[in-house]
């Protein structure tokens, strides 16, 4: 029961009391037999009551996962498609001409500054054939490009919003407003975490100075679901995760006599009071919080890795070294269990991000410069440690650009909701697939158009969840993150 | 909480539905068509029986819909779902519904594969051609709400007065009566009476949110204790008595404001990317400690939060109040294109919140379409909402403490009398007295003609601005300075060939940074000056000046004197360089003789600088007839006319004259004694009566707009009219909807006019629309009330046991958990009423009752009836919420600072309650967002509990707790260690260590020092005790209350 302690059946508070040293790697779903959470398919609260003493304790997926983690790539500030991944040579015909002859219906509401909007724009960047699917590649990606034969594409996304907080909500939690759960909070909610001694859904932002995503923390907030399973943001700078360290003045032996102390304490008070199965778990949660002490900071250190590895990453290359040490970092914690990472790339807005206003040629150079090699580095580690098989690799911002230049001192582009390009790699998909197309000039989604949903939706299948049973009943609804809708494109599973 | 953008394919489909039925559906009716006898024997059934479970609308309803796929339609089962169509007429080997259910592919119906001779029938149907007469599902997606029915709902009904059966000995009150009569029912019984020290810790911090001190606890456990026996183990009356004291405990307020706040969504930022601050919302936040405190009626407490500022428009309180509905959240960066959806949103999170806080109803489901699980219909839901069309968010300034201010004000005029009565004492004496003396002795020396002659005359502002007359003859502007101004100024001169104008810029105490401009500076920017002699009749003439001279100007090009001569309106005088200093300006005739005495004249200055507010705020005008007259600010020697009385007075004596006053006038002003008076005087007037307003966020209609960031685009803040919405998407208007409530809550034979109120006046700013919501809402009878008394007691229930008698606080409704006590319910709720809706006395007979004292002691053979305590057999130990947590640590630490009120702070290491942390939708506190605080974005009717390690590594690591166990330990560092550690457990615990205890934290402390030692540490032992101090803030009893 929420606010109070729970009673519970005579043979589960014995189990307990047995697995007192350890059961958080004991499934919980063992725990909740018949009304399980999964079986009951809803989240209601009576269920939760039961899992909030091991709340990432591991779940059973709904059925055999594809993928048991995930590692999502924000392409923060929302790159153009048309000069990325979605080649466009129709784009080059319409070159300086007016978007309104291609499609009348255009309106300056689309983009954002409606007074900057100029005429159609072919992409400054070359594009050619790459790997053995020959998908054609913007030359800002000449590492990345090497693994089109693992992505499959999705080019016909398209969002809600034209603005920054509320695309990224959408794109996080399916829902263009504050207040909803994002999709590692659902992860983890649905399926908990295989890291005892690392938090289950983890985010990594700027460490440039360069700021948060817009909306900051609400991207990675469990909105109604219990806080737990919100994001666990490391600190770009300092320590990366609040209390990891002992205080100055305490070593290694006074702090566990210490806790010795407490245990002892915790546990005399416990067995006046052995029903409450929370005081048991509070008891664990001390033995936890003092092996992560020491585990997590080691997971943190990627400078354990080797020079060959480093390199291949691009740390210490002063192009990419940040992003290069978070995506090592987001490969060391999937190798511990942990569920969902997710990093950002580029802070805020315009210059600070992929938000390309003002020049998306020297924009879009940069910012692929920051990230390419590290991201292909990653499929690369994945793949040679055998993990790319069930890790998904997911990289996707909030929205796409438009492909009409932006006025500005260099030509930039503007935000477009109507259309975005996203790939996916690793566990259960099929590579060097293009699924959905664009028109002919990259301004809407116009052939098998993917919706919000029906990227999450495919995401929770590949983990192993149904969409439409993956629910948590709040304020007298069950909601989902795919809401009403949600279609699983199984085009791109393998 | 629906999606509204898009209309879903899925939905799509159901709305054209009839229009895409395949031709044969117009034969269907054809009775003895063998095709329809073979589908309605063999195929319905068999669909109905084996899919519709999941692949129907009535699944898709309940949630059930899988695959997206739907059966219950000719035109559904052609387009399919997910996977593509399910059949394909004529074609059973490509059709997906025959592989599945082969078993091939999906293998469905899951429950076990069909018998052999249905799959064939399946196969003969769709070789035939699939006909199929369900040209629409046969649950419309519609369904059609019955109010009737509705009403008959548990919560929907009439408030009752159970009468409470019969109890034994063990209940104290008719809580207990209705609690025991359940628990007789499942052969059950009620624990004992808890301890009174686990009493005193109980209501502690049940009512307050903080333990007891140490001499609290021994002061009731002592009272508590008194003249009791086995039978009775707790002194009732000393119970009873110590309950009033912690209800009269300002504590109390900070306690329950704060669980109200979780359900009101309460923060002070707007959300979304750029989350601007509400600096003033906080006094909603004051509101409710003040109106728990005073134990405000609860109807009213509703009432004001919706429509205070209509209600009672008087009451600081009241207004503070409608800061509820302006609560959510708002997202300010807007394009044109979301401004209307962007303001449905914000009404949607009015009605969400307003139906789940007051109703424990979702209303806020049926914005898409009518509610799922309730009787309310999407018009209810738009109804609903237009209640609120008109409120915006405005900021107002209120008077909070009236009589404080108003004690203020009268000793200010109590001031002001005084020194005007000393100012006309010395004027009709000592001042005469001197004047007639100074008259009998001064010989008039010419050489003392004042260079300057004083104008007197009426100055006028093109923007209104308001002048005063000082007594230096000067004029001072009062009020907000405009942005740009002419002023006007017409006198007579005064003397005959003038050959200069003077204009002195004065500063003043009253101007920013003293003037003599009202800009934010203290500067001024006089673009131009033009003068004009005005004869009645004739078009004014313009006098030309010649040349320009100033005591100081700001350069010697666009700021300088001459650029006020100049035909540049914007090109002039200004001062800074010199600001707060007083000023002058010499402005020659070009001709002396073309003014005479007498001759009326009109001076214009320009003051409309690009740069705002650059006007003048203390202004003197002067003429002079001297060829070179001093460039200075002042007026040294005696002004002709003056001169002129003061011979007059000399030649004879006269104080009924003119003569008299001017001299008289002229010679005060050379008295340091009324100088100093008139000073004092002036500058007390200057100051105004005290006003100490606080700027207050409320919710109102036609007032001023808080200003947010929108703005920049246009957002209008609200649209007239209220429209309902196909699918909530504002692109899909239905029609302008009235203002209404819940139609299933309105007795059928009354309508809504009943609770209707009208504004007093038909020209006021306010619709009253909230006021006829509110009336219905607290109507007991035949509106809302019951359901509202029925909500609130159950949160008071929950706050007090963990759980409320409805398990779910914010839903009453059909998905919503039943009562567990439906009995006990409504006598709470009625006896809410009965007491004039007043609180503190149902938290005294909740916490005088049985139910509430019995002891946590856990019983294995009842609890294996009850395991979940549903029935209250037992007490159930609690974990702490996050500010009682944190409050504690500093309470027991002696470092809470008690401070009530005011703004809050985004400092996580402040002292204060937590109630005071300023609630930052982007930087919630980390500390407190461990301890599964919530996020402030919706009503939270139940905080979750959650146990997770980085509580541990907070209790463990965190700095802040270490600070809070140093001081902890500076509380008892005095005592002898046996002492020292008797009152940290007093402290923590509320009890002395049990001997083991004080046994192990001494082996502790030992090895602890010892450790310390051997790791070359200073301060051994003041480690050790801090760690004990840090273990005992970190220990589950600590944060667990039984």
């Amino acid at each position: 029961m929420n606010g109070s302690l729970n009673s519970q059946h005579d043979s589960r508070r014995q189990w307990l009391s047995r697995a007192g040293g350890g059961f958080g790697l004991i499934s919980l779903a063992a725990l909740m037999g018949d009304e399980g959470l999964l079986k009951r398919a809803s989240g209601r609260e009576r269920d939760w009551s039961q899992r909030a003493l091991q709340p990432m304790a591991p779940l059973e997926s709904h059925f055999p996962a594809r993928a048991k983690r995930v590692i999502w790539l924000f392409i923060n500030g929302g790159p153009s498609h048309v000069d990325t991944w979605d080649y466009k040579p129709e784009l080059e015909k319409w070159d300086g001409k007016s978007i309104k002859e291609f499609a009348p219906e255009f309106e300056n509401t689309t983009g954002f500054f409606k007074n900057a909007v100029g005429n159609l724009m072919k992409s400054p960047f070359e594009f050619s054939p790459r790997g053995e699917c020959g998908k054609r590649v913007s030359s800002i990606f000449p590492n990345l490009g090497k693994h089109v034969d693992k992505m499959a594409f999705i080019h016909s996304g398209y969002t809600e919003s034209n603005n920054h907080s509320p695309a990224l909500f959408a794109m996080n939690t399916g829902m263009p407003r504050m207040g909803f759960p994002c999709v590692g909070s659902w992860a983890t909610y649905g399926l908990g975490s295989e890291s005892r001694d690392l938090p289950g859904f983890v985010v990594m932002s700027d460490p440039k100075g360069r700021g948060l995503p817009k909306g900051h923390a609400a991207n990675w907030s469990a909105g109604f679901l219990p806080g737990v399973f919100q994001g666990t943001h490391l600190r770009p700078k300092g320590d990366p995760i609040d209390n990891l360290k002992r205080r100055s003045g305490q070593s290694e032996t006074t702090q566990r006599q210490q806790l010795d102390l407490l245990q002892q304490l915790n546990q005399q008070h416990r067995e006046s009071r052995l029903s409450e199965t929370e005081l048991a778990a509070r008891i664990e949660s001390f033995e936890l919080a003092y092996r992560m002490q020491s585990v997590a900071p080691d997971v943190m250190n990627v400078e354990q890795e080797t020079q060959q590895t480093k390199d291949l990453y691009g740390v210490g290359d002063p192009k990419c070294d940040h992003f290069a040490r978070q995506c090592l970092l987001a490969r060391r914690m999937v190798e511990e269990g942990v569920r969902f990472v997710q990093i950002y790339s580029g802070g805020m807005e315009n210059q600070r991000s992929w938000d390309g206003h003002n020049d998306i040629q020297g924009n879009h150079t940069q910012f692929a410069g920051e990230t390419e090699k590290p991201t292909a580095a990653l499929l690369t580690d994945l793949e040679e440690r055998g993990l790319l098989e069930d890790t998904l690799v997911i990289w996707c911002g909030e929205f796409g650009r438009l492909p009409t230049a932006q006025v500005a001192s260099k030509p930039g582009r503007d935000h477009n909701p109507h259309c975005f390009t996203a790939w996916l790699a690793g566990g259960g998909i099929k590579g060097g697939v293009s699924y959905g197309e664009s028109d002919d000039i990259g301004y809407k989604a116009a052939v098998d158009r993917v919706h919000l949903n029906d990227l999450h939706a495919t995401l929770l299948h590949l983990l192993g969840l149904e969409h439409e049973r993956l629910t948590y009943r709040y304020n007298g609804r069950d909601f989902r993150l795919t809401d009403v809708a949600g279609r699983v494109i199984r085009e791109i599973l393998a | 909480m629906q999606k509204h953008h898009h209309l879903r394919p899925f939905l799509a489909f159901i709305l054209l539905g009839p229009l895409v039925v395949g031709t044969t559906t117009l034969h269907a009716q054809e009775a003895d068509d063998p095709r329809l006898a073979f589908f309605e024997s063999k195929i319905r059934p068999a669909l109905i029986e084996h899919c519709y479970e999941c692949h129907s609308v009535e699944a898709a309803e309940k949630g059930k819909l899988r695959g997206g796929l739907l059966l219950d339609s000719s035109p559904a089962m052609l387009k399919g779902g997910e996977s593509g169509p399910a059949i394909i007429a004529h074609k059973p080997a490509e059709s997906l519904l025959i592989s599945a259910i082969r078993y091939d592919d999906f293998e469905m119906p899951p429950s076990g594969q069909l018998p052999d001779s249905v799959i064939e029938d399946f196969e003969a149907w769709i070789l035939d051609g699939a006909y199929d007469p369900r040209s629409t599902p046969t649950e419309s997606m519609k369904r059609k709400i019955d109010l009737d029915a509705g009403r008959q709902f548990w919560s929907f009904q009439p408030l009752d007065t159970p009468v409470p059966p019969e109890g034994t000995s063990w209940s104290q009150n008719d809580i207990d009566r209705h609690i025991e009569s359940r628990l007789n029912e499942k052969g059950l019984h009620g624990n004992p009476t808890a301890s009174p020290r686990v009493l005193v810790r109980r209501a502690w911090f049940d009512l307050l949110g903080i333990p007891p001190t140490p001499e609290e606890v021994t002061h009731w456990n002592a009272r508590l204790s008194e003249d009791t026996d086995p039978e009775t183990p707790i002194n009732r009356l000393a119970y009873s008595e110590m309950l009033d004291t912690l209800l009269d405990k300002p504590q109390y307020g900070e306690r329950w404001a704060r669980h109200w706040m979780d359900v009101a969504r309460f923060a002070e930022s707007f959300g979304y990317e750029q989350d601007y601050n509400r600096p003033n919302a906080y006094h909603y936040r004051d509101f409710l400690i003040r109106a728990f405190n005073q134990d405000l009626p609860f109807d009213q407490f509703v009432r004001w939060q919706i429509a205070g500022d209509e209600l009672a428009p008087e009451n600081p309180l009241a207004l503070m109040a409608t800061g509820f509905l302006g609560a959510g959240v708002f997202p300010t960066q807007l394009t044109e294109a979301e401004f209307e959806s962007a303001r449905y949103d914000e009404l949607d999170d009015m009605v969400s919140t307003t139906g789940v806080a007051f109703l424990g109803l979702s209303i806020g489901c049926a914005r898409c379409h009518d509610h799922k699980f309730d009787p309310i219909t999407a018009e209810d839901y738009y109804r609903f909402a237009a209640n609120f069309t008109t409120t915006i968010r405005a900021e107002v300034k209120l008077d909070l403490n009236p009589d404080e201010n108003q004690k203020k004000r009268e000793q200010y005029e109590a001031d002001l009398q005084r020194l005007k009565e000393a100012l006309d004492t010395y004027e009709s004496n000592t001042l005469i007295t001197e004047f007639q003396k100074w008259l009998d002795d001064t010989p008039l020396d010419p050489e003392t003609t004042a260079a300057w002659n004083l104008l007197s005359g009426k100055l006028s502002s093109s923007a209104n601005s308001q002048f005063t007359l000082q007594s230096d003859g000067s004029l001072l502007a009062t009020g907000t300075a405009p942005a740009g101004e002419v002023l006007t100024y017409e006198t007579e001169i005064g003397v005959s060939n003038a050959t200069a104008i003077r204009l002195e810029a004065l500063s003043h105490a009253s101007l920013p940074r003293n003037g003599p401009g009202r800009a934010p500076n203290g500067n001024f920017a006089l673009g131009d000056i033009r003068i004009f002699k005005v004869v009645p009749g004739e078009s004014p003439q313009r006098i030309q000046l010649a040349r320009g001279q100033a005591t100081h100007q700001q350069n010697n090009d666009s700021l300088s004197i001459a650029a006020s001569l100049d035909d540049n309106l914007v090109s002039g005088w200004a001062v800074d360089g010199q600001i707060g200093k007083s000023q002058a300006a010499v402005f020659w005739f070009e001709d002396p003789d073309e003014l005479k005495q007498g001759d009326s004249i009109r001076i214009e200055l320009e003051l409309k600088h690009p740069n705002t507010q650059h006007t003048l705020g203390c202004v003197r005008f002067s003429v002079s007839q001297q060829e070179t007259p001093p460039i200075e600010v002042g007026i040294e020697g005696i002004p002709t006319k003056v001169r002129a009385a003061i011979e007059a007075q000399i030649a004879e004596r006269d104080p009924d004259a003119e003569s008299w006053n001017v001299a008289l006038g002229w010679f005060r002003g050379t008295q340091p004694d009324w100088l100093k008076l008139k000073e004092t005087l002036d500058k007390r007037g200057a100051e105004g009566p005290p006003q100490n307003l606080s700027t207050v966020l409320i919710s109102s209609e036609g007032l001023p707009h808080l200003s947010h960031h929108a703005d920049g685009r246009g957002f209008p803040h609200f649209y007239p009219e209220t429209h309902m919405l196909r699918r909530g998407d504002p692109e899909q208007k239905v029609k302008v909807v009235d203002a209404g409530f819940v139609s299933v809550l309105i007795p059928g034979n009354l309508s809504e006019s009943e609770w209707r109120l009208s504004p007093p006046a038909p020209d006021s700013r306010l619709s009253y629309r909230r006021s006829s919501l509110a009336n219905w809402l607290t109507d007991v009878n035949e509106g809302a009330g019951a359901l509202v008394a029925r909500v609130a007691v159950n949160r008071l229930w929950q706050h007090h046991f963990g759980r409320g008698l409805v398990a779910t606080p914010n839903d009453f409704g059909e998905a919503g958990e039943r009562p567990s006590h439906p009995q006990l319910l409504e006598a709470l709720a009625a006896q809410l009423v009965a007491g004039d809706w007043q609180l503190k006395p149902l938290h005294k007979q909740i916490m005088l009752s049985q139910t509430y004292m019995q002891s946590t002691e856990y019983d294995e053979e009842r609890a294996s009836i009850d395991p979940d305590n549903q029935t209250w057999w037992r007490r159930m130990p609690r974990r702490l919420e996050a500010e009682a947590i944190r409050d504690s640590m500093l309470s027991v630490s002696n470092t809470l600072d008690p401070r009530m009120y005011g703004p809050g702070s985004l400092d996580a290491n402040m002292n204060r309650r937590s109630i005071y942390f300023f609630i930052k939708r982007s930087q919630l506190i980390p500390t407190m967002m461990l301890f599964d605080w919530p996020e402030h974005l919706v009503s939270i009717g139940r905080r979750s509990t959650t146990t997770i390690a980085p509580q541990a590594l907070m209790f463990m690591n965190s700095p802040q707790g270490r600070r809070i166990a140093e001081s902890l330990y500076e509380q008892v560092v005095a005592l002898e260690s046996k002492d020292k550690l008797e009152q940290l457990f007093l402290r923590c615990y509320g009890r002395p260590p049990s001997e083991q205890e004080a046994r192990i934290s001494l082996q502790f402390l030992q090895k602890q020092t010892k450790a310390y030692s051997s790791e070359a540490l200073n301060d051994t032992e003041k480690r050790a005790w801090i760690d004990l101090c840090q273990t005992l803030l970190s220990s589950s009893e600590f944060i667990y209350i039984d």
